[in-house]
């Protein structure tokens, strides 16, 4: 387990030489990129010491990780409200969800359009972007994780007596909980990617915006913080929310 | 509450043959009936069909004069694969069904502990399903179904993952409650022994397509002897018309190659 985590931290120091040496040779040594067109190792780590100091790096994050999960969260529910109505209904099913698998597939930001035109420039419009981002996955991810449930399991409660909102309520739900979970994970990293198309277009504060400026201000060492931040709360989100939850209900199940 | 069966086929969608051919007989009230034949000559079939899990299509059935169409807390299913759930303790297994039909409590809990007692699973009624043994969960499972109390028991090979001395205790509870309740049980199996030891009328399937071979009665006196003459006797009456059933299919599979 340690050494496991000391490989990692080695291969990421490796990466970091790598991407340095690279910098190296592709600015200084054979002149392939202009030295302000490519990001190096001591810029970025600059430009992040930068961006924490004068505190907008721990604001922006703030402020785009509360976007992110208020969107995501109502994602959820309407999501799941769509995914319970395509499981329960084959012509939902037959109908709904190859449209829904389809505009799944749209990136997001083709959705900022419409935010601006709706919703006008300001949270709204981001909220409006993320909701519609992630909201086909979960209910994608609902309709699939109902889809996998054993059919024995439905079986014996209907022999006992159950009725359709018991079935509901006493095993499809539990039942569909690991594979849903799963599913959340694919949905949370679509809510942050759309988040990103929001905040790029019409945020005055946010990483997305803070990535923009950047870009406005010809900073690649900047640009680069920002995707490395965007990363790494993505990944942390990812590992601490979901992948425990997820490990916490197989283990009960003895499925971990 | 007799149980008729009257002519019903079951044909399943891309095999050419039926799986079950014009299966007929009554099932009366309180009788014990046990169900054998050779492995795929579609007992489990026939089981899902009487629980309403599957539509026969051909022929109808039965159960106290209304037509069987759909699943139903008068006949509770114990399958062939365990089907508990793994989100649930063993003791909340086995008060599923009892709280779907709205038990109280109490009722709840007595009835779990003395079948969870008769089972011998009382000490394990707070382990999840998957630390216990696969025989454990047969165990589970039989003291779920019987907990709901319904007059028509349908059982598929409850006892066939258990060791010599639990599968004798557990015939001997089952008579005693088949006995106690007056209810009406069908239940499948694969030993002869098992279906004269219980059985009122055992019912042997041919296979392919699946057809009521023969029906014996068992007339011995209970609680039967299984070593007696007279128990061996129909036993062996039995296994061999079970027996010639079993060569056809290996003859046929022969044959393929
Ligand atoms: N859903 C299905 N679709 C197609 N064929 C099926 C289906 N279910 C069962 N069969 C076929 O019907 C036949 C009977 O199956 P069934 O499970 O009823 O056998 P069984 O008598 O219970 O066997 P066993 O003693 O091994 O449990 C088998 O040949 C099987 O392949
Ligand atoms: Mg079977």
């Amino acid at each position: 387990m340690i050494t496991a985590k000391i490989q990692g931290l080695l291969f990421l120091l490796f990466l970091i030489l790598l991407w340095q040496v690279l910098y190296i040779l592709g600015t200084g040594v054979f002149k392939w990129w202009k030295p302000y067109a490519l990001p190096s190792p001591r810029g970025v780590l600059l430009s992040l010491q930068k961006l924490i100091q004068n505190g907008t790096l721990i604001h922006a994050t703030t402020c785009s990780i509360r976007r992110a999960l208020s969107g995501f969260f109502l994602a959820l529910l309407i999501g799941s409200v769509f995914g319970l109505i395509i499981s329960a209904s084959s012509f939902f099913k037959r109908n709904l969800k190859p449209l829904f698998t389809g505009i799944q597939s749209l990136p997001s930001i083709c959705w900022v359009p419409f935010a601006i035109l709706w919703f006008g420039l300001g949270e709204a419009s981001i909220l409006f972007v993320i909701v519609i981002g992630s909201v086909f996955s979960v209910s994608l991810a609902i309709e699939n994780a109902i889809q996998t449930i054993p059919p024995i399991y439905l079986k014996a409660a209907r022999t006992m007596g159950a009725s359709r909102i018991q079935l509901y309520t006493s095993v499809i739900i539990p039942a569909a909980l690991p594979g849903f979970l799963a599913g959340l994970k694919q949905s949370w990293s679509f809510s942050w990617r759309a988040l990103m198309s929001g905040e790029v277009i019409s945020a005055y504060v946010g990483l997305g915006y803070t990535l923009m400026a950047g870009r406005d201000m010809a900073d690649i060492n900047q640009v680069t913080a920002v995707m490395l931040v965007i990363i790494a709360v993505g990944m942390i989100v990812d590992k601490l929310v979901f992948s425990n939850l997820e490990r916490h209900v197989l283990k009960k199940r003895g499925l971990a | 509450m007799p149980l008729e069966i009257k002519n019903v086929s079951r044909l399943f969608e891309g095999s050419k043959k039926e799986t079950l051919k014009n299966i007929s007989f009554t099932v009366n009230d309180g009788e014990f009936i046990c169900i054998a034949g050779p492995s795929g000559c579609g007992k489990s079939t026939l089981l899902n069909i009487i629980a309403g899990l599957d539509r026969p299509t051909g022929g109808k059935l039965c159960l106290n004069g209304t037509e069987i169409t759909g699943p139903g807390a008068d006949r509770v299913v114990m399958f062939q694969e365990h089907a508990l759930y793994p989100w649930l303790n063993v003791i909340e297994n086995v008060k599923f069904g009892m709280k779907l039909a709205g038990l109280s409590k109490n009722e709840q809990e007595a009835r779990a502990e003395r079948y969870l007692k008769m089972v011998r699973l009382w000490d394990f009624r707070n382990y999840r399903i998957h630390e216990i043994s696969g025989g454990m969960r047969q165990r589970t499972a039989l003291a779920r179904s019987l907990c709901l109390d319904s007059p028509l028991l349908l059982m598929d090979e409850p006892f066939s993952a258990l060791d010599k001395q639990t599968i004798n205790k557990l015939r001997s509870d089952l008579e005693c409650i088949w006995e106690e309740t007056g209810k009406t049980v069908l239940f499948v199996t694969h030993s002869v022994e098992e279906a004269v030891f219980l059985a009122d009328r055992i019912v042997v399937l041919s296979d392919h397509p699946g057809c009521v071979k023969e029906i014996f009665s068992v007339d011995l006196p209970r609680p039967r002897v299984i070593d007696s003459a007279e128990f061996l006797a129909i036993r062996h009456k039995i296994l061999s018309c079970v027996e010639r059933e079993v060569e056809k299919v290996a003859e046929k599979e022969y044959d393929y190659r």
